[in-house]
């Protein structure tokens, strides 16, 4: 006899019907989208070309451009010299007093541009980098990333007397470190917490072999290394930044590209492989981007590995639960950033701490919040 | 300790367990502390400094002067206060491992050291300045750090979890690390006075500094003995220890303020220095099994080896001048921390 | 159904070998070696054994989680392996075991992921896509519960919307890695009627189940697997037999006749040994026969 009989089946029949792919295929004519986003239809791509646009994550995107530009507006405004917002925007356009616009075009534009850049930058690797390992302590910052850029690119100040921390050089150290990190914990995906703490070995050996090259170096050179490696927007150097900028906007475009396979990658592994994502490849594109993006920030302001938790961890929170925040946290990092910055330069006027230690001192607490509140899932 | 059971033949074998290896790390004591008279980074080489200590050279030639001086007032006491803090740092990551029932515990990566260097740093500005003051205050931090973890590994079952805890440490130390460079920012001039302290070195300690932290050394070498084997049976659960007429509390308060002793009094006179407390436990386990008080007991030599090789390493490698000493532990520990993570199953304590 | 059970299965695989670990250190383990299995179209087949026997990794080989060492997984005749991974999603769902969801994911949300295979860049949302996703919550009886969180529903609900998930792929294979693990009884009746109405409705249902009894009563074709060998396939009805059961757990059992189905039941079981591991097993063909 089979196992199921005939009764328990015809319970069931309607319910198979309307299970099968054939069955009732009415034309709707008015697509309704999912509760909470848009559908924006694509005329383009024949009649299913649509997007679906989150309107919370839409809603908090712009939010955090206008605080954004509120803050750079802030920024461009404060320091040394205050100007008022009039005076600002003249010097801005070119007008007005000549000292204003040097102020201004000069000292605070590129350092605003550096602050957003790198803010953006960080977090949007922080991101990446938590999604791919499933983990929101694991940031470029805390598995020991941004230590080996720096160290590679203090090398460079000290061996060949080049200018400070070219980007190739922080490129090579963080993905020496990175390997070291991914290789030494035997991959990310089943060992949790401890490729973070192989990070922090892999981190602390660069960090020891920066301070070891500082000490050989004259106390000048060493001098000027050292704002930076603490993590400062004083020391960027324009081709860095441009440079920054470049691979910025290349990640803006392919992380929006490759958003959707990330959100498929919260789930477990074996969901998202039986989701058609090839997990593999998705984490490691998504991995080389983190690195990439983390060292040529880290070759513009050093270490400020702090923005790439708190940027995705402000991210979540303004945005929709329903993805992965990626530009939300580009956007919340540069605020960070710019936050931060303005706030060294404020806080011990004419003194100015440097953002790593602005953004250590509120990223701490918060790390220590996340491993500490009430045990739920961690990603 | 030595009156361990009684128990026939595997008592012998375990105090010969103890003692071959333990002569073995003497005897490398004594050579380092050898090594560590005659190596140095400036000019009075290892030649003559041989010849300074062992054949009294004839005639004060100024040379010889400068070597007996740089020899006695320097490398001397630099030598005696690698033994005391490497000792030091032993013991306390020994039994902070114990406490934490976890390998990956370490004063310098649980936020300890940090939290004596944030305590030192803001009595500085906050106005003090006396070198005794110096002592009790780092190890007023060093227990408030090591409360701070602790009780954030209570939380949460944490503690259970010994690759968490040690984030939270690393968290906390980071943090900590972070408020003492804005504490230094603040106060240009208690800058100044640490910033050669902060990086963890030996180089300049006197013999009055070793003083200043003998009391504190003596009290927990007092309490170690008087808790080590409450502390082995500890090892064994909690439930275990209740039943063999054990404290596991109080013990456990106690083992804690040894380290926060130790550790104070060694970030005290030679600024934070990480790693040591992982890695001396873990060779002596390596060496003499997972018993605490064979750990115990055979970190009273490998401290002071670590801490001491290191310190010669770090006066050689960039001379004429010298490398801080953390840097060469972070050096040295890294690859060990790397290695306990690694290992398929961590050993539970 | 039983007329269904020559055709040839869309699913199979030949001289299959999976493990873990690479290389030749001591990780390296052999699950599987040499192992040959078709799954019928259109119908239940569960796959049954004890502990560490290596079905969930068969399961996982079949649906390409696992890369075999050697032998092929087909599917309609082509090497799986050669499939790009969407097209594989649009023909072959897979219900995986360690179903994590990210928090605050209500119920709609999660089915809506499994239209991902048929969606790109630029084609986010159909017609087609809403009245799936529609039909598939309807079908797991969760119309009412989808704007509900994961975290809020029980067991039970929980699994019928990741098999809707599943549903929601539009695939004419479904493949099950314990379904009902963790669930009380009531919540296991739940998730296999649900299946049996998916095969009813013509898809074909792999799944990996722990409970021999429920394998026999809601499952077509059973394939009892130990030590990463099959010991035998057939109708439940067919092929088990206390011989069976004893082989496989080491229990000596009284088989009784479900008064309704007529799927057999254990009963009167009795531990004998220990359950065998390693190559002293029964061959399969000698079992085979052995069936009622």
């Amino acid at each position: 006899m089979n196992a199921s009989s005939p009764d328990s089946i015809s319970n069931l029949r309607g319910l198979g019907d309307t299970g099968s792919p054939a069955a009732t295929h009415r034309h709707v004519p008015v697509v309704r989208p999912p509760a909470g986003y848009w559908r924006l239809a694509l005329p383009i791509t024949g009649k299913d070309g649509a997007i679906l646009i989150d309107r919370r994550a839409l809603a908090a995107n712009l939010g955090l451009i206008v605080a954004l530009l509120a803050l750079s507006g802030l920024s461009l405004c404060l320091g040394s010299v205050t100007l008022a917002p009039l005076e600002t925007v003249r010097a801005l356009l070119g007008q007005g007093d000549a000292m204003d616009a040097f102020l201004v075009h000069e000292l605070r534009l590129p350092r605003l541009a550096a602050g957003i850049a790198t803010g953006a930058a960080f977090a949007l690797s922080g991101c990446l980098m938590q999604t791919l390992a499933g983990n929101r302590l694991a940031t470029p910052g805390i598995i020991g990333i941004d230590n080996g850029a720096t160290a590679f690119a203090v090398a460079s100040v000290v061996g060949m007397g080049m200018s400070l921390a070219p980007p190739p050089l922080a490129l090579a150290g963080a993905a020496t470190a990175t390997a070291l990190t991914f290789g030494l914990a035997g991959g990310v995906g089943t060992r949790g917490y401890r490729f973070i703490v192989a990070g922090i070995g892999v981190g602390a050996v660069f960090g020891a072999l920066t301070q070891l090259m500082l000490a050989r170096v004259d106390i000048d050179t060493a001098n000027a290394a050292y704002p930076w490696t603490m993590g400062s927007l004083n020391a960027r150097d324009p081709a860095s930044l441009w440079a920054l900028a470049g691979a910025l906007s290349i990640g803006l475009v392919i992380s929006r590209y490759i958003a959707q396979a990330l959100n498929v990658l919260r789930f477990s592994d074996s969901v998202a492989a039986g989701l058609g994502i090839r997990v593999r490849c998705c984490r490691r594109g998504a991995l080389m981007l983190s690195v990439t993006l983390t060292a040529l920030a880290v070759a513009v302001a050093g270490p400020v590995g702090m923005v790439a938790l708190i940027g995705p961890e402000l991210a979540r929170h303004v945005s929709s639960p329903r993805g992965v925040p990626l530009m939300g946290s580009a956007l919340a990092g540069a605020l960070v950033m710019v936050g931060a910055d303005l706030a060294g330069r404020l806080m011990l006027a004419p003194l100015e701490i440097p953002v790593g230690i602005v953004t250590a001192v509120i990223g701490g607490p918060l790390l220590l919040w996340i491993l500490l509140r009430p045990s739920r899932r961690t990603c | 300790m030595t009156t361990s059971r009684r128990g026939g033949a595997p008592c012998g074998e375990r105090r010969r367990a103890l003692v071959i290896p333990g002569l073995w790390l003497l005897g490398a004591l004594g050579l380092l502390c050898l090594a560590s008279l005659v190596i140095g980074a400036g000019d009075v080489g290892p030649l003559t400094s041989l010849r300074t200590l062992f054949f009294q050279p004839q005639g004060l030639t100024a040379a010889s002067e400068e070597a007996r001086f740089v020899i006695l007032e320097l490398r001397g006491p630099r030598t005696l206060v690698g033994l005391a803090v490497g000792a030091a740092l032993g013991v306390a990551g020994a039994l902070l491992q114990a406490v934490a029932r976890n390998p990956l515990a370490e004063p310098g990566l649980l936020g300890v050291s940090a939290g004596s260097a944030f305590a030192i740093a803001l009595a500085l500005v906050l106005g003090a300045s006396a070198a005794t003051l110096r002592v009790s205050v780092a190890q007023l931090g060093a227990l408030a750090g090591c409360a701070c973890v602790l009780a954030a590994g209570r939380v949460n079952a944490l503690g259970q979890d010994p690759v968490r805890l040690v984030l939270t440490g690393a968290v906390l130390s980071g943090l900590l690390g972070a408020l003492t460079s804005l504490l230094l920012m603040m106060d240009q001039r208690a800058a100044d006075e640490i910033r050669f302290w902060l990086v963890g070195s030996l180089a300049g300690r006197r013999l009055s500094d070793l003083q200043a932290i003998l009391p504190s050394l003596l009290l927990a070498a007092a309490i170690t003995l008087s808790i080590a084997r409450p502390l082995s049976a500890l090892a064994l659960g909690e439930r275990v220890a209740v039943g063999l007429g054990h404290h596991p509390r109080r013990v456990r308060l106690l083992a804690i303020a040894v380290v926060a002793l130790l550790v104070g009094a060694a970030t005290a006179i030679a600024g934070p220095i990480a790693f040591v407390g992982l890695v001396v436990p873990f060779a002596a386990r390596a060496l003499a099994g997972p018993d605490i008080r064979r750990t115990l007991w055979l970190a009273l030599p490998l401290g002071p080896i670590v801490v001491i090789a290191a310190d010669i390493v770090a006066r050689v490698v960039v001379r004429p001048s010298e490398l801080s000493l953390g840097v060469i532990t972070a050096l040295l520990g890294a690859p060990v921390l790397v290695a306990v993570v690694r290992s398929r199953r961590l050993p539970t304590l | 159904m039983h007329q269904n059970s020559q055709l040839p299965g869309p699913l199979s695989a030949q001289g299959l070998e999976l493990g873990y670990g690479a290389g030749r250190r001591q990780t390296r383990r052999t699950v599987i070696e040499n192992l040959d299995i078709a799954l019928p179209a259109g119908q239940v087949t569960a796959i049954v054994g004890p502990n560490g026997c290596g079905k969930s990794t068969l399961l996982a080989g079949l649906a390409r989680l696992h890369a075999p060492r050697k032998g092929v997984v087909h599917l309609d005749g082509q090497d799986i392996q050669r499939l790009p991974a969407r097209e594989l999603a649009q023909r072959l769902a897979l219900l995986p075991q360690d179903t994590q969801a990210p928090e605050g994911l209500t119920v709609a949300e999660l089915i809506r992921f499994g239209r991902q295979p048929h969606q790109g860049l630029l084609r986010q949302w159909s017609v087609e896509d809403e009245r799936v996703v529609k039909a598939a919550l309807a079908a797991a009886h969760l119309t009412d519960l989808a704007d509900r969180t994961l975290d809020a529903m029980s067991g039970g609900q929980r699994q019928r919307a990741w098999i809707a998930m599943a549903i929601a792929q539009q695939t004419p294979l479904l493949l099950l890695d314990e379904p009902t693990a963790a669930l009380d009884l009531g919540h296991q009746l739940e998730v296999f009627e649900l299946i049996r109405g998916l095969a009813a409705a013509g898809k074909t249902v792999v799944m990996v189940v722990h409970d021999l009894d429920s394998a026999c009563r809601f499952a077509d074709h059973l394939v009892a697997m130990q030590s990463g060998r099959i010991v035998t396939a057939g109708r439940p009805s067919d092929v088990v037999s206390e011989d069976l059961v004893r082989t496989l757990y080491g229990i000596d059992c009284t088989l009784l006749s479900d008064p309704a189905t007529g799927s057999p039941i254990l009963a009167n079981m009795r531990r004998t040994r220990a359950p065998a591991v390693g190559d002293d097993a029964p061959g399969s063909s000698q079992l085979c026969k052995t069936g009622a």
